[in-house]
């Protein structure tokens, strides 16, 4: 687990994190075959306990298998407005990390999703469309280069 | 029977005239009101009254709607008035009360003075026994309901698990054997990519089948089926159950285990949404011939009087419902920033 791709991960969120001052980013990464791909929350940076451990997410499911599916990423200017709040439970990292505004891009690796990088605030309206696309613009040369790099353990 | 004298045979029948809850009528020819006694008066409308004591004729048609015969709820047809040799000693007569609208009555109507053409109309009120028979429809109605939804997700359940899945089984071992076959590399890797997709999908209904009803809850029981919902539980909300079960591999009536497992999850669910915890402990045991079931958390708790529900409002009404359908019982306790508890027993014969 502990291979150097690991330690820029980590490095990288934390940068992200400093530089935009979100209150939590988070990297979701699918897992091999052999736990039938399913999508944890394996780096983070800001968060309040350890309950994103728990989370084990499925195509489809949350907010990680959501921006997996579609390939598209998600942005919530505002959780109340975005989400219905009995809609609310589906989402459990929103719901661990108290986030209140956020944003989830996809990671890809030749032409598929494998793995979402999430930020977000723990107030709402933080995060607007500016700063989302700025975000995005900046983690281009970083993420953007995935392919080219072995990400996922085998 | 004990002797009584002409004397006192009349007073007790004169107590009985005034102060039964019944109302009494006697019915002259035509159906002329010739007196009545004060649980009648009460009924029927002052107007019907006032007119009686000026002396004018009165007809019980006046307040009488109609009966319930073979024909309709509320029917003039074949009038018990104009049929007095016909059985009328037991019928459903609808009447125009001055409170309350139209009131069905059970009655009763006799000839008593057959030269005169007296008779004597008796009603009783039946509108709590009709609530009481409303309300006794109603929850059997709920039962059926979720009697025909279980009944209707196991066989759902079964046909993806037995059917769906398996044939997706059998197409991803043959896409398996494409592999061992001369292909080329663009062909193997497009081909892994296929599979990995597949493998998720087959995943996926499997999930699909044990979210509609776990084939382990049948299998295997209670305790199997509990343990793999909370696995499942803990990884798509990241919320810990901490069960403790004292039931080892106990077997239960079939309809026992059902009620048992959709409560907790119905009572998981909820502390889930509404709690704002990340915890909660179940507990499964059985004492005094009752299978009981605790489930537990510390987390905001709610007012159970109030009436600004959070949800639909049916989860609640949904397991108290499923209780009764196992004849058990079940509490809930609940403080605001003290947690929930919901515990339900339901007593299970010892040979079972």
């Amino acid at each position: 687990m502990n291979d150097e791709s690991n330690v820029d991960y980590q490095q990288e969120i934390d940068t992200l994190r400093n530089r935009f001052g979100f209150d939590f980013v988070s990297i979701a990464l699918v897992q091999p075959a052999e736990d039938q791909f399913v999508l944890t929350w394996q780096y983070v940076s800001g968060n309040l306990n350890k309950r994103y451990k728990r989370i084990v997410l499925y195509s489809g499911k949350g907010v990680a298998g959501i921006v997996f599916k579609t390939g598209k990423p998600i942005f919530m200017e505002d959780v109340n407005m975005g989400l219905d709040s009995k809609d609310l439970f589906n989402y459990p990292i929103i719901i661990a990390e108290q986030l209140q505004s956020l944003g989830a891009v996809p990671l890809w690796k030749g032409n598929r999703v494998m793995g979402v990088l999430l930020v977000g605030f723990r107030h709402g309206n933080q995060l607007t469309e500016d700063i989302f696309e700025e975000f995005q613009s900046e983690i281009e040369p970083v993420f953007g280069s995935l392919d080219t790099k072995e990400m996922v353990d085998q | 029977m004990i002797p009584t004298n002409q004397v006192y045979m009349a007073e007790l029948l004169d107590k009985m005239y005034r102060n039964s809850k019944e109302a009494i009528f006697f019915i002259g020819n035509e159906g002329k009101i010739m007196a009545m006694n004060p649980a009648a008066e009460n009924i029927i409308d002052i107007e019907i009254i006032e007119q009686m004591y000026s002396n004018k004729e009165v007809s019980i048609c006046q307040t009488c709607v109609g009966y319930t015969n073979e024909e309709a709820m509320i029917s003039c047809l074949n009038c018990y008035l104009a049929n007095p040799e016909e059985d009328f000693s037991s019928f459903q007569v609808y009447f125009n009360t001055k409170d309350l609208g139209v009131v069905p009555y059970a009655a009763s109507y006799h000839t008593i003075d057959e030269l005169q053409g007296i008779h004597v109309f008796m009603l009783l009120d039946l509108t709590k026994q009709f609530k009481t028979q409303e309300m006794l429809y109603r929850s059997n109605m709920t039962k059926y309901v979720i009697k025909a939804q279980e009944d209707e997700r196991k066989r759902i359940s079964r046909e993806l698990h037995d059917s769906v899945a398996q044939e997706l089984l059998s197409s991803l071992v043959d896409l398996r054997v494409l592999k061992y076959m001369n292909v080329d590399e663009v062909v193997l890797n497009k081909l892994q990519q296929t599979e990995a997709s597949l493998t998720r999908l087959l995943e996926e209904i499997r999930h699909l089948s044990v979210e509609l009803r776990p084939a382990s809850l049948d299998d295997l029981g209670l305790e199997a089926a509990f343990r793999s919902h909370f696995k499942w539980v803990e990884k798509n909300y990241g919320f810990l159950v901490r069960f403790s079960s004292e039931l080892s591999s106990a077997r239960y009536n079939n309809e026992i285990e059902t009620v048992v497992y959709r409560i907790c999850q119905e009572a998981i669910l909820n502390a889930l949404k509404y709690a704002n915890t990340d915890e909660v402990h179940v507990t499964l045991f059985e004492s005094q011939g009752k299978l009981q079931l605790v489930v537990r958390d510390e987390g905001s708790g709610f007012n159970l009087n109030s009436r600004d529900v959070k949800g639909t409002g049916l989860g609640l009404f949904g397991m108290r419902e499923r209780t009764e359908l196992v004849h058990g019982q079940l509490m809930m306790r609940s403080e605001i920033d003290q947690g929930t508890v919901i515990h339900l027993s339901i007593p299970v014969s010892p040979n079972e």
